[in-house]
């Protein structure tokens, strides 16, 4: 008996020792919450400016040739930026992600987040510390790329922030640019004309989106961190509760054993 | 004299957002002043110095790393990939 309730007691430390750890990690992703979501605010703040100015450009008749606007052909090369997260115990985070790039086989991809970047064996980019600077010169190179031919299409997969409790993972297809719907004809003076402007506005336009969806992503990526290991913090009380429940009738048992043995021995 | 709305955005947040009198950058034809009252305008904008004119009596400078000025009616927006005061 006292074998079974010494190992009772050595799981039921371990599990404790689970979680301290889940609480901690959860309490980290919850300081690093309010921070991420202000970022993800200014992030999404500047993607929608460069969306409008984006909108106004591909409007314009003349733009309408400018090598950003060929339409994509089903067959063309295609290109991925896949952001995922620094870190694992964020739930189905990373591997949400994954999944979502998985029906694009062919596709050549460019990872963001050190968990992507050691799936697709990449040079290590962090999500967490990913600067605008990082953004722009990934943009003006694919920018470059996308105008030689190099590819026919660029996607950005990435997690969007819904609320607390939910985060999806998403596609946007963000080159070749669309005419948006909602464009209206602007009597605007360009200088020095359409084409040059929206040539120097694509990279601008890229890393604005960019910047977004790494912003959004890090954010979902905290949110979903705190939601696993609010659960896993959850399962592992119930875990220790029920193995007490366990040790103390172990013990109890032992006791009720050894007064049984010795009113035995005390009767002969 | 008049004031007009004027943001500046940056992928950080924006880093301005209030009224202002002139706001001097350089584009790419040149160096160009913003007053309350300009027609709609699009240019891109060069790296350099840029002014903002809150009053007669306030001034305030930074550098920024190159952008797109949008000129519209009710607003006018500087997007800029990097800016700082100085």
């Amino acid at each position: 008996m006292s074998g079974n309730t010494k190992t009772l007691k050595l799981r039921i430390k371990s599990v404790d020792s689970t979680l301290h750890l889940t609480k901690a990690m959860g309490l980290v992703a919850s300081s690093k919450m309010r921070k991420a979501n202000l970022a993800m605010a200014a992030g999404r703040q500047y993607e929608k400016a460069v969306q409008n100015v984006v909108d106004l450009l591909t409007a314009v008749p003349d733009c309408q040739s400018s090598p950003f606007m060929r339409e994509y052909k089903d067959g063309g090369k295609t290109r991925l930026i896949v952001i995922a997260g620094d870190r694992g115990l964020a739930g189905g985070y990373n591997a949400n992600i994954f999944r979502t790039v998985r029906d694009f086989n062919e596709a050549e991809i460019i990872p963001i987040g050190k968990r992507a970047c050691e799936r697709y064996g990449k040079e290590i980019v962090s999500s967490e510390k990913f600067y605008a600077a990082d953004a722009f010169r990934l943009a003006k190179e694919l920018c470059e790329q996308f105008a030689n031919g190099e590819f026919d299409r660029l996607g950005i997969v990435s997690t969007n922030y819904i609320s607390m409790m939910t985060q999806t993972p998403d596609i946007k297809w963000v080159l070749p640019l669309t005419k948006s719907e909602n464009a209206q004809n602007t009597a605007a003076v360009f200088e020095p004309d359409e084409c040059t402007i929206l040539d120097i506005a694509v990279p601008e336009y890229l890393s604005g989106m960019i910047v977004s969806c790494v912003r959004e992503s890090f954010a979902s990526e905290v949110a979903a961190r705190r939601m696993a290991m609010d659960s896993a913090g959850k399962n592992a009380q119930q875990m220790i509760d029920e193995l007490q429940l366990e040790y103390n009738r172990a013990r109890q048992g032992a006791i009720t054993q050894e007064i049984t043995e010795i009113v035995a021995g005390a009767g002969n | 004299m008049n004031t007009y709305k004027l943001i500046i955005s940056t992928p950080d947040g924006s880093v301005f957002d209030d009224n202002a009198e002139i706001l001097v950058v350089r584009g790419t034809e040149g160096e160009l002043a913003v007053m309350a009252g300009h027609i709609p305008f699009i240019t891109a904008v060069k790296p350099g110095k840029c002014k903002i004119a809150l009053s007669e009596s306030s001034e305030k400078t930074a550098t920024i790393g190159g952008g797109i000025l949008t000129v519209q009616n009710d607003k006018t927006t500087l997007l800029c990939s990097d800016f700082k005061w100085d």
